[in-house]
């Protein structure tokens, strides 16, 4: 797809992910079909309070960080130590946990890049990386020692402001690269890896900077899990690696998980000039509200305005969609037939990379953003792990008057949702994303021609 | 409370301040400058404070940590202080 003005490359990649120890050993675990969500100690630990037990979690030890509690406040993590030194004392001194992991994806993209630091430190190099909670275990801890036990603000230290304010993770980024153009963070719920990404995009697009690192970060924390959880919203009643099921008849929920998604963006004729490994293309970003009023529930018009936001009259039809999948007994239906209604039944394939790492929140657009980036390179579809059985009747919206979308059960698209990896060739891949608010993301990137 | 006791003290906190380098917290004196000498962030002051408050079993007041200088004689001077004080 052609559009006019500056393009935008991908040129780095980097990030934390559930039970992998990088990026190559998720890639692997991917396009194995493996599932790499576990079943919880955390949540397990607090019995009948809380109603899911499974996730997409990462550990201190995984990442090589080990954790410093005070010797003032209990259960007040005061630091991490990198106990492979790839952060300084300093930048850890002012990070949560995601941060952390956001700065170490942030490295190990700028490294792929192959950027100078020159080139990273420039004022044309941005920083765009959010989060879809607040620092809610530096936060939680710190309240409690104040409000609950009455002990003074300074037992708590200096760093709950940095490691806890809601664009911490651009800005300790910022801080460790030393970018000297835009350092800010989108905020949209569960599409704000995509929307830090399309807006990084957007950025360097419209000439404002030449460079960005982007993407979304969501830290483990069992006090976001627990609100979700409060929600009967997540996914119970299954073993840990079939609890996400996107699409499914039987699904019931999302697997609340945890992980980092983090990437080099460039002006596409600076990227060339310079020999860079170009990744994949962005050809288009587009996001949008549903505008009815609902918080929570999906919106077909939105999806449809979407699609048409993102290809416009073009007709154009991606090889893969990544979609949004997030094993939602709503969510799933809405998205699956809006897809078909812009589509329509063939010629593409529909990949659901949460039923291999459960919702990733803040991080899940960034970190699918990654996965797609990787389908393209590998020249493979991502499976919609455990969509065993779709539903061959009609939802119960579409035998409304109101409902003027396709009126075939999913059962009928059984063939655009491969169950397992399958090879395919991928010149173009579509990600979508929604969040709470009504919120609606997509991005188009194509293999560099 | 001998004052070499507390510097010693003050020493055992700066080793869990991860940010300061470990190698000058060998030649600590009284005239030891927290900021000059040995690099600490300032927005660690207030942590080496907090953690000098529990080790040695005193409370500050707010306007004395207002007014508190960068050297290690003047953390001396404000335990001691508070000790007498009661």
């Amino acid at each position: 797809m052609v559009l006019s003005g500056r393009k935008v490359a991908v040129v780095g990649m980097g990030g934390a992910f559930p039970k992998c120890t990088s990026l190559d050993h998720f890639s692997d675990q991917l396009f194995s079909n493996q599932s790499l969500i576990r079943e919880w100690d955390k949540a397990v630990a607090h019995g009948k309070n809380v109603r899911s037990t499974v996730s997409g979690f990462i550990t201190e030890a995984e990442m090589n960080l080990e954790t410093v509690f005070s010797t003032l406040l209990e259960g007040y993590p005061e630091v991490y130590v990198d106990l492979l030194n790839r952060i300084p004392p300093a930048n850890l001194s002012t990070a949560d946990i995601g941060s952390i992991w956001a700065m170490l994806g942030s490295l190990d993209a700028i490294k792929m890049a192959g950027w100078t630091d020159k080139e990273t430190e420039s004022e044309t190099t941005g920083v765009v990386v959010g989060s879809g909670g607040g620092g809610h275990e530096i936060q939680r801890n710190a309240w409690h020692n104040f409000f609950e036990l009455g002990k003074k603000t300074r037992l708590v230290g200096s760093h709950t402001v940095d490691r806890a304010m809601v664009y911490r993770d651009a800005a300790n980024v910022s801080c460790l690269i030393k970018n000297k153009g835009v350092c800010e963070s989108i905020g949209s719920a569960c599409a704000t890896g995509l929307g830090n990404i399309g807006h990084a995009y957007r950025l360097i697009k419209f000439g404002l900077q030449d460079r960005a690192v982007a993407g979304g970060v969501e830290g483990t924390s069992l006090e976001t899990f627990i609100g979700f959880d409060a929600m009967q919203v997540l996914s119970r009643g299954f073993a840990p690696e079939e609890s996400s099921r996107p699409f499914d008849k039987d699904r019931n929920g999302f697997v609340c998980s945890f992980g980092a998604g983090i990437v080099c963006l460039e002006e596409y004729e600076m990227a060339k000039a310079r020999g860079a490994n170009i990744l994949a293309v962005i050809d288009n970003y587009f996001n949008n509200s549903d505008g009815d009023g609902d918080m929570f529930y999906p919106s077909f018009a939105g999806q449809q305005r979407l699609w048409k936001g993102l290809l416009g009259n073009s007709g154009f039809k991606p090889d893969v969609v990544k979609a949004h999948g997030t094993s939602t007994p709503a969510g799933d239906a809405i998205e699956l037939l809006s897809i078909v209604d812009c589509l329509g039944t063939k010629g593409y394939h529909i990949s659901a990379p949460k039923s291999q790492f459960g919702h990733m929140l803040g991080a899940a657009g960034a970190v699918e953003f990654i996965t797609s980036i990787l389908m393209l390179q590998k020249q493979r579809v991502l499976p919609c792990l455990n969509t065993v059985n779709l539903n061959p009747e009609q939802e119960n919206f579409q035998k409304t008057a109101a409902w003027d979308g396709p009126k075939s059960p999913m059962a009928d698209f059984r063939d655009l949702l491969p169950q397992k990896s399958i090879d395919k060739e991928i010149n173009s891949i579509t990600c979508l994303n929604y969040g709470f608010g009504g919120t609606n993301s997509a991005i188009l990137i194509s293999k560099d021609n | 409370m001998e004052r070499q006791e507390i510097i010693d003290g003050l020493v055992e906190i700066l080793k869990t301040i991860r940010t300061i380098d470990q190698e000058k917290l060998k030649n600590v004196t009284e005239e030891t400058d927290f900021i000059a000498d040995l690099g600490t962030p300032s927005t660690e002051l207030i942590n080496i404070a907090a953690k000098a408050e529990q080790k040695f079993e005193v409370e500050f007041d707010d306007d004395d940590i207002d007014d508190l200088g960068s050297k290690v004689k003047d953390i001396v001077d404000l335990i001691l202080r508070t000790k007498e004080r009661g």
